[in-house]
């Protein structure tokens, strides 16, 4: 069975994947795009698979954090579906990119010439909101197997077992509102905008209920393929099915929209599940989870690119590699870790008890007295949260300050939504380290340490930058109308006098920010260095000063250099002169 | 099927799929060496024709509604002297669309490819609304700029809404939040198509995948600036010899380019007995290009 | 919205949140008077409110968390969790739809953000919540819910 799902998934996956090539060779203009808005088909891709990636975490967490029981194995699926989904909402937005190569830019950090990210857009909040989201629902998924490792050594799995048990639920606690976080901004992409069709300030709420409900449609889906129910999770999909609807209405009552097939297929068929025939019967649950996967897809299609008619083929690709994808990776990763998921231990139907021993521990602990600020539960949980908002203020002062330089006004509501990421990600590394840390075998360690090291390097590159140079310059002609000698003080006041001063010396406001200060262009220096390097310096950049290449000429540089004898002579001169009126 | 089979398959499978993906590829780079000398420039005439094509398929009417005069920008880092902005007189436009052509050849804009041009996505920084031209307002509280995420649209102190095309990531969210939908997308490289011709050295060629809108003939501003700057260190530069290109070109002088804050300048001279009006949609952002009709 | 509406609403929320927990809990039961709440509350919203006004857009998300935070003065066990958890959808709901609002050039409702939210982290420190606090909790989410 899931070698023939894997089989679907590769079948949907290759054409999707010529597709996917296409579309990163071509660019935009290969797939549908709205011509009011600009956004197509990923961009709902792109929404319909982050929806369907909350699904598995959020189940999972909400209910350790809500103590309903769910077994373990249900709760490995729905979050190795997150994980997978994840993957494929991921590689939309960036394909949506028209310079793909600049996508690194979004992250809300500096690099050396100043340039930062504009904190106030959306996208940003949900760059940080998703890559958050991926390291902390890895941590959540792996922490189950950290709970069985190697059989044949007792005490470590004792000693594993205690530390995940304490890192568990406070992780679900951090999880549960982080998921509906990640899934209100990315409705807020839609909902601040001036296009008529995307405002609501109830979007937020609308994209989670959709979220939710797309997502169990997806858990049920595989669930029914591990011959498997979960009543609750029906139960639940079909309350939101109603929601929906009355989300629906009441977007039809604000912006006049309504996606008719959505309704259909979201709405009315998951109503099917109340006859006891569909419910037992294995394909059609299938077809139903399916048709409501279809519906949410619509939907956003619709929501997206209100003006779509047609789909065309790259459309339908695109579609193809989104479900080829997961189904691949999902079936794919659930064979790696099959030992995990089939595990004696962890037999269909098995509740995960973790909730309840620490739920007993915290009423032991409850009936104690402790000195304040030493309780269990804020030495475990409220503790690395306020971490966390220390960190986000800290940041949130950094950004002000930052955003400052480049004259950009920041309100708390433009830095606000990325609280929820920061705090999350402080708090629950800060939770998790240390129990991983212990639990983890030397190999993993040495992963994550490498693992950090890329990261800083990465870190490194971005504050790097890339090059200045326009890639299409037409400097060939442009630096010909500058090429004459009887201009270079025109090129030299308007290109070079920021920093270097009209007059050769430097403009010290100015320079003072820069470390190391550069030395004064003084004759003995100027000679020292000679001409052909001072135009390579020119040409090439040397520590703050930009490269000038393509934007002026060797000629002109060389021109430059002359100038600057002349000025630094002139320095000199009158530096001696007024020498000579002191004695 | 065990599993270094598994993996096998997969990897063949993704690499067959990426292969054909790039297949474009090798051919466009041996394209871009080869003809490169014999690349197709269109010439003048394909520019007018298209233009006549664009102004064919109209536009929708402005709805316009009464704004006062532009002023201060409403930011920390507001220049007091210079904010830079148009007016067109709805009195003396007759729509003669030469200032499209006016604005193509200044800014090295180039042509659209067939199917771009039945989804009317021209690239024309100036569009035919009605009988007005149309251009980017430089809204003084730009929507467009409040979304852009890497910062690439921003605002210079004297009231351009610039565009730094080496930092755009191509989301098009600026595009998407416009409310007159001003900005236009690079869909193709129009250098490799031979849709473009480089009529004005000083303008960059923006690159596939790049948005772009009217800067108000940036490059005429810097250059009457930088010379000023080195001809007179310790004036006060208010860009009085600058006129736009479609202000330049406009035969019956209906684009008027000038410094809202400069009294001297010939803008606020014509506007200032004059009723201004805004696109209903973008005027509550304070824009700097406006509409003027009739007398106050 | 007249004040008076407004003040209708917060009744109407009052009144029927007494019977969400009433009888034996079901899922099927409490989402179908919550669903039923919901959809009052969207065409009391649509006939009551000028709709042009985008503040309109949330107010039944809104009436819905209010709802909620009534309801959980029933509640018999656990009762501070849910307290804690009510309160925060409410602020979610003000919070978010607040940004989406921002954007479009309204400003930011910080007082009933702040307020909302400083009942929430209060009551996340409640142990015991007797017949005078629950009286104490629900003066204050009208008070917020009026004037604010």
């Amino acid at each position: 069975m899931f070698r023939a799902l894997f089989c679907i998934g590769l079948a949907l996956l290759v054409p999707g994947l010529v597709a996917m090539g296409v579309s990163l060779c071509g660019g935009p203009v290969e797939w549908f795009t709205d011509t009011q808005t600009f956004w197509g088909v990923p961009i709902s891709l792109f929404v319909f698979w982050i929806g369907l990636a909350h699904a598995g975490t959020l189940i999972s967490a909400a209910f350790l954090v809500l103590n309903v029981k769910m077994d373990r194995r249900t709760a490995l699926l729905a979050e190795m579906s997150t994980l997978c989904s994840l993957a494929v909402a991921v590689c939309m937005p960036l394909m949506h990119l028209g310079v793909i190569a600049n996508f690194y830019m979004v992250a809300p950090f500096w690099d050396a010439r100043g340039n930062i990210s504009n904190v106030r857009s959306p996208l940003v909040w949900d760059f940080c909101c998703i890559a958050v989201y991926g390291v902390l629902s890895l941590l959540f998924f792996v922490s189950h197997f950290c709970m069985n490792p190697l059989k044949d050594d007792l005490p470590t799995v004792a000693v594993a077992r205690a530390w995940i048990k304490k890192v568990r639920r406070p992780m679900a606690w951090i999880l549960f509102p982080l998921v509906l976080w990640v899934h209100s901004v990315v409705s807020l992409d839609f909902a601040s905008t001036f296009v008529p069709e995307w405002q609501g300030a109830f979007f937020p709420l609308y994209f989670i209920a959709g979220a939710i409900f797309s997502g169990l449609a997806l858990v049920n889906f595989l669930l029914t393929f591990e011959n498997y129910r979960v009543r609750v999770l029906e139960k639940l999909t079909l309350v939101c099915s109603w929601f929906m609807c009355a989300f629906w209405v009441w977007n039809f009552i604000i912006n006049g929209n309504f996606c008719v097939s959505a309704f259909v297929f979201a709405g009315v068929l998951p109503q099917l599940l109340f006859v006891e025939w569909v419910r037992e019967n294995r394909y059609a649950c299938v077809s139903l989870w399916l048709s409501i996967l279809l519906g949410m897809l619509l939907e956003r299609v619709y929501l997206v690119s209100p003006t779509m008619e047609t789909f065309g083929w790259i459309d339908l690709g695109l579609v193809a590699f989104g479900a080829g994808m997961f189904l691949v990776t999902f079936y794919g990763l659930r064979r790696l870790l099959q030992k995990g998921i089939e595990d004696d231990e962890l037999l269909m139907g098995d509740v995960d008890t973790v909730g309840e021993a620490l739920d007993s521990e915290f009423e032991a602990a409850s009936r104690k007295y402790f000195l304040p600020l030493s309780t269990p539960e804020y030495r475990i949980l409220r503790l690395p949260v306020l971490c966390g908002i220390l960190v986000a203020i800290l940041f949130s002062i950094w950004t002000f300050n930052a955003n400052d330089q480049v004259n950009i006004e920041l309100r708390l509501v433009n830095v606000f939504p990325l609280f929820g990421p920061i705090i999350a990600l402080v708090a629950a590394l800060i939770l998790t380290s240390r129990a991983l840390w212990t639990v983890s075998r030397k190999s993993v360690r040495w992963v994550v340490v490498s693992l950090l090291v890329a990261f800083a390097g990465a870190c490194g590159a971005f504050y790097a930058g890339g090059s200045s140079v326009p890639e299409k310059a037409s400097a060939e002609t442009s630096s010909q109308l500058l090429d004459n000698v009887s201009v270079v003080n025109v090129v030299w006041d308007s290109r070079c006098a920021t920093c270097h001063g009209i007059d050769g010396k430097f403009n010290k406001k100015f320079v003072r920010e820069f470390y190391p200060v550069p030395q004064t262009l003084s004759l003995d220096r100027l000679d020292s260095i000679g001409e052909d390097s001072l135009v390579q310096v020119i040409l090439q950049g040397r520590v703050n000063m930009n490269s000038y290449e393509g934007r002026i000429s060797e000629g002109m540089a060389r021109n430059l250099v002359m100038y600057m004898r002349i000025l630094a002579e002139r320095d000199s001169a009158r530096a001696s002169s007024a020498g000579e009126d002191e004695e | 099927m065990d599993r270094r089979e598994f993996i096998k398959v997969c990897s063949v499978m993704a690499a067959a799929g990426l292969l054909y993906g790039c297949r474009k590829i090798p051919f466009v780079g041996k394209a871009s060496s080869d003809e490169s000398l014999s690349r197709a420039i269109p010439a003048l005439k394909d520019f007018e024709d298209e233009v006549e094509k664009a102004m064919a398929r109209g536009g929708k009417n402005l709805d316009l509604v009464k704004v006062p005069m532009p002023s201060i920008l409403n930011a920390s880092d507001a220049d007091l002297q210079n904010r830079f902005g148009m007016a067109i007189d709805l009195d003396a436009c007759n729509g003669c669309g030469k200032c499209i052509m006016a604005c193509i050849v200044e800014n090295n804009i180039p042509l659209v490819t067939e199917e771009e041009r039945e989804k009317d996505r021209f690239m024309h920084w100036i569009k035919m609304r009605g009988d007005a031209p149309f251009m980017c307002a430089h809204c003084g509280d730009a929507p467009c700029e409040k979304v852009c995420p890497t910062g690439a649209a921003n605002h210079t102190p004297d009231g351009l809404s610039a565009m730094m095309y080496k930092r755009c990531a191509g989301s098009r969210f600026c595009g998407a939040n416009c409310p007159e939908k001003a900005r236009k997308f690079n869909y193709n490289d129009a250098e490799e198509l031979g849709l473009l011709r480089k009529f004005n050295a000083e303008v960059p060629v923006r690159g596939k995948g790049v948005m772009e809108k009217c800067s108000m003939c940036l490059q005429r501003l810097q250059n009457d600036r930088l010379r000023f700057k080195a001809e007179h260190p310790f004036n006060e530069w208010r860009g009085r010899n600058v006129k736009t290109a479609c202000a330049e070109a406009c035969p019956r002088n209906a684009i008027i380019f000038g410094n809202w804050l400069d009294p001297e300048s010939p803008l606020v001279k014509a506007a200032k007995h004059r009723e201004l009006f805004a696109p209903r949609s973008i005027a509550k952002f304070d824009p700097s290009v406006v509409y003027m009709r009739g007398r106050r | 919205m007249t004040p008076l509406m407004n003040a209708l609403a917060c009744l109407l929320a009052l009144a029927s949140a007494r019977f969400l927990w009433r009888d034996k809990v079901s899922m099927l039961k409490e989402s179908l008077i919550l669903l039923g709440f919901l959809l009052i509350s969207c065409f009391y919203t649509f006939f009551a409110a000028d709709m042009s006004l985008v503040q309109m857009e949330h107010y039944p998300f809104r009436m819905l968390a209010l709802f909620l935070c009534f309801s959980t003065t029933e509640l018999p066990r656990k009762r501070r969790r849910y307290l804690v958890l009510a309160q925060t959808a409410w602020l979610w709901v003000e919070f978010f739809a607040g940004i989406s609002l921002f954007y479009r050039g309204l400003d930011m409702p910080w007082i009933r953000i702040t307020a909302i939210a400083g009942i929430a982290f209060g009551s996340s420190f409640l142990s015991r919540i007797n017949r005078e606090m629950e009286f104490c909790l629900m003066v204050f989410w009208i008070a917020i819910w009026v004037f604010f």
